[in-house]
């Protein structure tokens, strides 16, 4: 097994769009490698996304263009991430963002080459050609710093909003396309995909005000004074797990470890326990203000300010004076 | 259909501490639960048998008192328990413990689907049902958030981040689910009754079939080099006023002072 220096970025597309993730994981390993950063791009025979990518400056686009393999499932993606690098050679390193594609892709890619996988990363460095990677466990209550010594390719998912993206004119970008990857066809599963309701300004993950809204506040007129402040403060609605089996919130308004991640400005809890499905979702929010009647309520541990009461009546204080 | 559901035995609270002397997690004083998205993965077995007939077996790796998660799991529902307990084990990383369960389901043999929980609570990887179905070389879809079987194949809906998908998988399959899929149900006394006359199965290392290379500590290629409790878990929340009121423009203020809030707000 031959190891190249190089550090090899997955590009995640829906539906012929690239998720803007894979511009912070570019940016990212940018900054901390001085070996190539090259993205992995597969895309329709038409589509011409290396365009947008090289905006990120990677060093170079490895690109397979492949009308099947773009909706390919984990196993044919998984044999022909395999293939590609029986052809180029091992990476130093590859890194998935860690979306359900790249939480699902990296570890049976993982299996295949038998190497390791650090899931969900915060942080990513080198020690020279040994990347140290930060992760969370325990709900984010415990870091962990984990390396690869032995294998190849150190891999990794890096979850999203963590790093910053940003553009860089890379006049030393290649763009090397690949033919006859030959990955083999999975008759087993069928797959229809259709486009969610795209997100807009009311996106969760990108707000910068959120106001919360949890079990203890699953009443109307609690879901009525949460809507009302939020509007006062132009802030997105949010809710945990047991508010989306009302028909108004889905897992797109829903925050935690099997919702969205969000790293708004300013987080207001309302009725919100706090358990650990959820406080996952919310580490990267800056300040968390949360209200709660149980004054032992996890919540209030993931909180700069909190206020022991009913969430009612607090709302109703804080939107009139706003 | 036969269907083996995977769990694992998670601290039943997540607010852990590092012990300052041994560098290590703390265990004293924590009990174990069954991974609460493995529940959703046992409740998804169960109503497939109720809608098209089976078997449910349930696994876990660990030390033999994690007996007591799996009788947990008769007591809901599930047919048979296997335990699979042995030194050799561990210190297994993700790679190691999804070999060590792969290799177990090929000795039940004939599994038409794995289920597992979408992630555990305390290592949050989720990498452990992708890595089985790759050694087992069958297909999987993960992240589900409803299914609905048929007599050999499964419709699964889940969803992506910017896009919804409705697959139809053939079996054998190996199925990871989220918590929206359903709502595990409770168990009762004659349940809890009834579970003690069912087997719980313990296998060694020795009975596996295993390459000692990949088991353990030997076959795990991560390695945790430190752990550290991140302050940001440990915000020193202020406690506003017990008056809404006072309390509301006390934070007002607050925030204003932080520019979190302008002065239109």
């Amino acid at each position: 097994m031959t190891v190249i220096k190089e550090n090899w970025v997955f590009v995640e597309t829906d539906l012929n769009k690239i998720n803007p993730v894979t511009y912070e994981l570019i940016t990212k390993m940018k900054q901390i490698s001085h070996d190539p950063v090259v993205a992995i791009l597969i895309e329709k025979s038409d589509a011409n996304l290396e365009t947008e990518l090289s905006e990120y400056g990677p060093d170079k686009i490895l690109l397979v263009k492949d009308d099947e393999l773009v909706d390919g499932d984990d196993l044919e993606l998984t044999d022909a991430l395999n293939k590609l690098i029986q052809k180029q050679g091992t990476p130093n390193t590859f890194i998935f963002p860690a979306t359900v594609v790249g939480r699902s892709v990296a570890p049976r890619l993982q299996a295949r080459l038998r190497t390791g996988l650090t899931a969900d990363c915060l942080d990513l460095k080198f020690e020279d050609d040994l990347l140290v990677q930060t992760k969370p466990s325990y709900g984010d209550n415990i870091m962990c710093e984990i390396t690869i010594p032995n294998h190849h390719p150190q891999m990794a998912t890096a979850r999203p909003n963590v790093f910053t993206a940003e553009k860089e004119n890379n006049p030393a970008l290649k763009i090397e396309e690949i033919d006859n990857l030959e990955w083999e066809k999975d008759t087993k599963l069928q797959i229809k995909s259709q486009v969610l309701p795209l997100k807009t300004s009311n996106d969760i993950a990108k707000a910068q005000r959120i106001v919360a809204l949890g079990r203890g506040d699953k009443t109307e007129a609690g879901i009525g004074i949460a809507n009302n402040l939020a509007k006062k403060l132009h802030a997105t609605v949010g809710v945990t797990r047991p508010l989306t089996d009302l028909d108004q919130y889905t897992i797109t308004e829903q925050i935690g470890q099997s919702g969205q991640t969000v790293a708004p400005d300013l987080l207001i809890n309302l009725g919100i326990s706090g358990a650990v499905q959820y406080t996952a979702g919310i580490s990267n929010a800056k300040i968390v203000v949360s209200v709660n009647t149980d004054e032992n309520a996890q919540i209030f541990k993931y909180s700069d300010y909190y206020f022991v009461g009913n969430a009612l009546e607090f709302s109703k204080a804080l939107e009139a004076i706003l | 259909m036969k269907i083996v559901v995977c769990i694992k035995q998670v601290p039943e609270t997540t607010n852990v501490k590092i012990n300052e002397k041994t560098k290590n997690i703390d265990r004293r004083g924590l009990g174990g639960v069954i991974n609460s998205y493995d529940l959703h993965a046992l409740e998804t077995a169960l109503e497939i048998k109720r809608n098209v007939g089976g078997e449910v077996i349930t696994m876990t790796m660990g030390p033999d008192d994690f007996a007591v998660s799996l009788r947990e799991t008769l007591a809901l529902g599930a047919d048979s328990s296997i335990l699979l307990s042995d030194r050799a084990f561990a210190g297994a990383d993700t790679l190691a413990t999804g070999y060590v369960l792969g290799k177990a389901i090929k000795k039940i043999g004939d599994v038409d689907l794995v289920l597992l929980g979408q992630q555990s609570v305390d290592a949050d990887t989720g990498q452990v049902g992708p890595i089985m179905a790759e050694l087992l070389q069958i297909p999987q879809v993960t992240y589900a958030n409803e299914v609905i079987a048929e007599n050999n194949s499964l419709l699964i809906k889940r969803n992506l981040d910017n896009v919804a998908q409705e697959i139809t998988a053939q079996l054998p399959l190996l199925l990871t689910v989220t918590d929206t899929i359903n709502q595990p149900q409770y168990t009762n006394v004659v349940e809890i009754t009834k579970s003690f006359a069912k087997p719980i199965t313990t296998w060694h290392a020795s009975e596996l079939q295993l390459d000692d290379s990949r088991v353990g500590q030997a076959g795990s290629p991560t390695i945790v080099r430190s752990i550290s409790s991140p302050e940001k878990a440990a915000k020193v929340g202020h406690k506003l006023t017990n008056d809404p009121r006072e309390a509301a423009a006390e934070l007002v203020a607050i925030l204003k002072k932080q520019n979190i809030l302008t002065e239109e707000d």
